[in-house]
């Protein structure tokens, strides 16, 4: 008679392993941590983003009153320090310890595809966008080229740059989206976790809100980005051009200083503007 | 005439070290059959569907009617109590694994005592013991019981924790069953005395704080326990007792 042992397939390795180790009552520090990046998610890092958002839309305004906004967070007592202890110090926390977290996490919506299963992957998955956008976002539009902090009205024309480039606009795009939806569904996850929704209908109500919280900042979001690309402020924003009426401009200095600022990365901007067929120097 | 037949297959392994191998079986449908009477008609006549003798297959089984949480299982992949899992409700052939992250014992028998070592970390019990009759406890009113009695329905499955994302061995994540059962004591008019020390465990390495909120628990969940409504709000009693703890109360 055959044995079994000759038509049984093989499942694979053996998994030879410990299990998973018991609670360790009173040992560590990931409680505080893991609360810290959730708090920091919120504040400050959310509020963050709602200003940023905030911020972005005056670009709709023009070039003007976007430069205006740049340079009134300039101008905020401390502002460096503001800078660093509420942004970019909560930001490299959040995303580190994030990245920590998704690596420690063991994804299976394969065999459970529920709705906070998927959630909970694209939590992950948003956040590394955000980590990565975020990243390269910092680096080009803060310090590399034009210091806004010391220029603040060539703010619009160095985001227009930015975004004639249609990779560019597609990540802001895709990054858009996926940090509002990491941060509305990371309030729903901290209202969940620090017990400020213990009910099911809790959650599901405050899921509304948060879902709608999301959607209208991805909009407000998209909607600046339309004012750097869209055809309103396409001849203006840089404060290049030579010909035709000036924008409107309050602020006395405000060609001027665009004019001398960008002298540097002036060449670049007009060869650009050649190259996508546009030509606004004489 | 072709009789009805039932298609499974079974993850087998006969020791912790062993290789894992795949044997698949076919049964005669019956009525109302599910995945434990299957494996009790295979041990009868351990033949597979090649024809082929080979040995029953061992697994945990106790009370058959999913009250003594023994028969936990990947079925189809998902971890669930085989004994409520019927046969006529599952696609075939039907996929029969031990659960993933337990150690394994042999074939679909797996070392679950994690789940016992986390409960004693909580004290997850009412202590009594004592030199005299302490007389009868506190009472507790229709309101407290009806919030209570689902937790106390918990029967160490397992399977909140096969199906969380989180309890791993890179976390060594508590679970949520431990969690409800520290609510459930915590809710309990003598066995509140421990409840500063609950708190305080779970906010240790592998604690309440590793949870996801995947919510993978509160669907495989057998006896329908409200897992994530239990984790928010011991996340939050957590969450004051340390900061308790911090300040000085």
């Amino acid at each position: 008679m055959e044995t079994a042992e000759s038509t049984a397939t093989p499942a694979g390795r053996p998994t030879v392993h410990s299990g998973v180790q018991p609670l360790r009552a009173g040992e560590g520090i990931s409680f505080l941590c893991r609360k810290l990046h959730s708090l920091v998610g919120i504040v400050p890092l959310g509020a963050f983003l709602l200003e940023h958002l905030l911020s972005n839309y005056e670009a709709l305004k023009g070039p003007a009153a976007y430069g205006a906004q740049v340079q009134f967070l300039n101008s905020l007592p401390l502002v460096r320090l503001l800078e660093w202890v509420f942004i970019f110090l909560p930001l490299l926390y959040h995303g580190f310890y994030g990245a920590w977290i998704w690596l420690r996490g063991r994804s299976n919506i394969v065999y459970y595809p529920w709705a906070g299963n998927w959630l909970y992957a694209v939590q992950r998955y948003t956040g590394l966008v955000a980590i990565l956008y975020i990243g390269q976002h910092v680096i080009r539009q803060r310090f590399m080229g034009v210091s806004l902090p010391e220029h603040p009205y060539a703010a619009f024309a160095k985001v227009q740059h930015e975004l004639a480039n249609p990779w560019m606009l597609a990540v802001y795009i895709v990054a858009m989206i996926a940090i509002c939806w990491h941060f509305s569904y990371g309030i729903w996850l901290f209202a969940a976790k620090w017990g400020i929704t213990p009910g099911a209908m809790a959650r599901k109500r405050f899921g509304y809100i948060c879902a709608a919280l999301g959607l209208g900042l991805a909009i407000l979001g998209l909607a600046s980005i339309w004012a750097f690309v869209g055809p309103e402020y396409r001849d203006q924003g840089s404060g290049i051009r030579d010909q035709g009426p000036k924008p409107e401009v309050r602020q006395p200095g405000l060609v001027a200083e665009a004019n001398g600022v960008l002298g540097s990365g002036l060449p670049e901007l007009i060869s650009h503007n050649r190259t996508s067929g546009e030509v606004f120097v004489a | 005439m072709a009789t009805r037949t039932v298609q499974f297959e079974i993850r087998r392994q006969a020791s912790p070290d062993a290789p894992a191998v795949w044997e698949s079986f076919e049964l005669a449908w019956r009525a109302g059959m599910n995945v434990t009477s299957a494996l009790m008609e295979i041990a009868g006549n351990p033949v597979t569907s090649h024809g082929c003798q080979t040995t029953p297959v061992t697994y945990d089984s106790n009370c058959l009617e999913e009250i003594c949480g023994s028969c936990a299982m990947r079925i189809n992949g998902r971890a669930r109590m085989a004994c409520s899992a019927l046969v006529d409700n599952l696609d075939q052939p039907i996929r029969v694994e031990p659960l993933s992250k337990f150690p394994l014992v042999r074939d679909l028998q797996v070392d679950r005592s994690v789940l016992f070592e986390n409960l004693k970390a909580v004290k997850a019990w009412v202590p009594i013991d004592g030199t005299y009759d302490l007389g009868p406890g506190p009472r507790v009113f229709p309101q407290e019981q009806e919030v209570n009695y689902p937790l106390s329905n918990c029967i160490s499955c397992t399977c909140c924790m096969e199906a969380c994302p989180q309890f791993n061995e890179a976390t060594g994540f508590v679970g949520a069953a431990t969690i409800a059962q520290v609510k459930l004591f915590n809710s309990h008019p003598t066995g509140k005395v421990l409840k500063e020390e609950r708190l305080r465990a779970l906010a240790g390495d592998g604690g309440i704080q590793e949870c996801g909120f995947a919510q993978n628990c509160v669907e495989v969940c057998p006896k329908r326990i409200p897992l994530t409504n239990t984790i928010s709000s011991v996340s939050r009693d957590v969450l004051l007792q340390k900061i308790k703890d911090f300040l000085g109360s």
